[in-house]
């Protein structure tokens, strides 16, 4: 930076006073974790206790001891299926909130509806559908009152299909906000212009609004499958044997086995295929932008 | 000479107020039709009805004779060049222009070869196909707004609407269009409807003008009929500089005179058939239709006046004059040949009687 642009001496020391609780912050909780979680994986545990090392024996025992990478592969299946699900049910909600939605009022009202499930506790959610879905649970309750069938069914839970059907629920609203935000942004106009073409309402959609509206779709599957894939309340409540996931085998190795490094390693690997596709999708996000 | 549209007592009611109110016209085949008037007249709104993309709550918009009040704008053989010109952020200019060829509204399709070569040629036209591959943002104003005309004009429509489109350009790139749009329309003789609030580029235009006002329709005709004749105060005001004037008919001796409230005269000629004397009446005389002379040559018959402002306007010299005993002002555009006056000066306003129109009561005899 040359003399001439650069802030005088008051003026930095004055933001360096603004910036340090942020930093402060930014250090104790994340840079410092993270060092951690390095320090950890490269250890190794004798009689439950933590030695430290230098060692990449736990990173490689995540690709090649069970159940490591098939739990890992499956709650990536998990967290696709829930983003795949959350942008297919999110899209016209946000849709409509965004072309077909008249007054400011009614707007808000969708808006607040997205919201307020978000007042109430993901664990109090979760617990609730486990009685919709459970042997006595609402869904068996109804079955058995319309006669479709005869004796209680297990097969709504403690299943992936519970799990994910739970993710759903609960991560939609990103879905529905992230594509709303990017629809919001395509002036009626060019909707209008289309239509003006010669467009039907569906071909208006294919070749207009969809292709506008992929950085949103984009960014709110990639938020809906980062937290799907990492969540451990949904598979430990209505998962059931069947449908661990790789939080559920960190807890389980942090807190039961006291395998720390083992835990930590499990952690250096999903941070590391976080990133790339995170920086994957940001890329995407980022070709597919149009400019406006 | 065929009506391609009719609009028949169009009405746009939205909740609590009136965008357009009981208009009726027809558009003649072929020509160029100016909707002019102040934001608020209703002219969008009754653009976006003959259009369909928004719905009347009365009236009917007709297509050759046919209803079309409620069809889809998708349905409509009509293209518009929109004011922020709409164009597809996401397509290249060649695909913007393409996007209405490769439509299923296209029965029988239009053939990959038929796509290419009309894309190629209307690019041409706006003088674009060197741009062809670029993203609307990478184009200028002004080249965004030929793509938009290539758009609206490459599935051969017989009507092409524009609403407002060189308001974004700045003025050059205006007057460059302006002059494209006029040889477009004389090569491609298509029905062009133009929505502009610039009473300057609908008179330069268009071959006939339609004046709104709240909602209305005050005039439509010919510019020249307009800027001469105008039927109301309202139209005589919008369109260029106007003096109105109210005052009583006098019958002197040579024909009919106005005598204005300060007791200034100005003579009227015959003036119109049913003009009758002690009728109060009023007038609008065009400012370079003012003709000024210094006070000295008080020989001749005119109203004194004394300046109270001059404005040089590069081509001419704008003088405001105020009339004695009277709050009237008058404006008078000089194109030159008036010795230099001051402000303060007397000077002789001259106005030709055949030059005075009388606006109201309306008569049929003054036009």
């Amino acid at each position: 930076m040359s003399a001439a642009t650069q802030a005088p001496w008051h003026e930095r020391r004055q933001l360096l006073v603004w910036l340090i609780p942020p930093l402060l912050w930014f250090t104790v909780f994340m840079v410092i974790p993270y060092c951690l979680l390095f320090y950890y994986s490269l250890g190794s545990t004798e009689y439950m206790t933590f030695k430290p090392g230098f060692s990449l024996a736990n990173l490689i025992r995540v690709f090649r001891t069970e159940p490591y990478l098939s739990v890992l592969l499956k709650s990536a299946r998990i967290g696709a299926l829930t983003a795949l699900g959350a942008t297919v049910l999110g899209y016209p909600v946000a849709f409509c909130l965004a072309f077909h939605t008249r007054t400011a009022r009614a707007k808000f009202l969708i808006y607040l509806l997205v919201i307020v499930p978000w007042w109430a506790a993901y664990l109090v959610k979760a617990y609730a559908w486990k009685t919709i879905l459970g042997t006595n649970g609402l869904l068996n309750a109804l079955l058995l009152q319309l006669h479709l069938i005869h004796e209680p069914l297990t097969l709504f839970l403690y299943n992936q299909f519970s799990v994910v059907l739970t993710l759903i629920y609960i991560f939609t609203p990103f879905a529905i906000l992230s594509i709303y935000a990017q629809l919001e942004r395509i002036p009626t106009s060019i909707v209008e212009a289309s239509s003006n073409l010669g467009a039907s309402t569906f071909e208006t959609l294919t070749r207009i609004i969809i292709p506008l509206s992929l950085p949103g779709v984009i960014a709110g599957a990639i938020i809906t499958f980062a937290l799907a894939t990492g969540d451990f309340i949904a598979p430990a409540l209505l998962g059931g044997s069947n449908a661990i996931m790789i939080s559920n085998v960190v807890i389980n190795l942090l807190g039961v086995a006291f395998d720390w490094p083992m835990a930590a390693s499990i952690g250096i690997v999903v941070i590391g295929v976080g990133t790339a596709l995170i920086s994957v999708a940001h890329y995407l996000e980022h070709r597919s932008q149009a400019r406006f | 000479m065929t009506a391609i549209i009719e609009v028949r007592g169009l009405q746009k009611r939205y909740a609590g107020s009136v965008a357009v109110q009981n208009l009726s016209f027809d558009v003649t085949e072929g020509e160029f039709l100016s909707l002019l008037g102040a934001s608020g007249s209703g002219k969008t709104t009754t653009l976006r009805m003959i259009a369909g993309l928004e719905y009347p709550t009365g009236g009917q918009v007709l297509f050759q004779g046919q209803d079309i009040t409620n069809l889809p704008a998708a349905g409509r053989k009509m293209r518009m060049v929109f004011q922020d010109f709409a164009l597809f952020p996401n397509l290249t200019a060649w695909d913007n222009v393409a996007f209405g060829l490769r439509l299923r509204i296209n029965r029988p399709r239009v053939s990959a070869a038929e796509i290419k070569s009309r894309v190629g040629r209307y690019l041409e036209i706006v003088q674009l196909s060197a741009h062809a591959e670029k993203l609307p943002h990478q184009l200028s104003g002004g080249q965004r707004q030929r793509v938009a005309l290539a758009r609206a004009l490459v599935t051969d429509p017989p009507i092409v609407l524009f609403d407002e489109p060189l308001g974004s350009l700045d003025a050059s790139m205006r007057k460059v269009m302006q002059i494209e749009l006029k040889r477009l329309h004389r090569e491609l003789r298509k029905t062009f409807i133009y929505v502009t609030h610039d009473q300057e580029e609908a008179m330069g235009l268009s071959d006939r003008v339609a004046v709104l006002q709240g909602g209305e329709l005050l005039q439509l005709a010919t510019p020249e009929e307009i800027y001469a004749h105008p039927e109301s105060e309202a139209v005589a005001r919008f369109i260029g500089t106007a003096n109105v004037l109210t005052g009583t008919v006098q019958a002197g001796n040579g024909g009919f005179a106005l005598q204005l409230p300060g007791g200034a005269r100005i003579s009227l000629g015959n003036g119109p058939a049913d003009l009758a004397p002690n009728q109060t009446v009023t007038v609008m005389i065009r400012a370079e239709q003012l003709r000024i002379r210094p006070a000295a040559s008080l020989a001749e018959e005119g109203l004194v006046a004394r300046v109270a402002e001059r404005l040089f306007l590069g081509d001419k010299v704008r003088y405001e004059l105020e009339l004695p005993g009277s709050a009237t002002r008058l404006t008078a555009l000089d194109a030159g040949g008036t010795p230099r006056l001051g402000i303060g000066d007397q000077v002789l306003v001259l106005v030709e009687p055949s030059r005075v129109c009388v606006i109201s009561p309306r008569t049929g005899a003054a036009r």
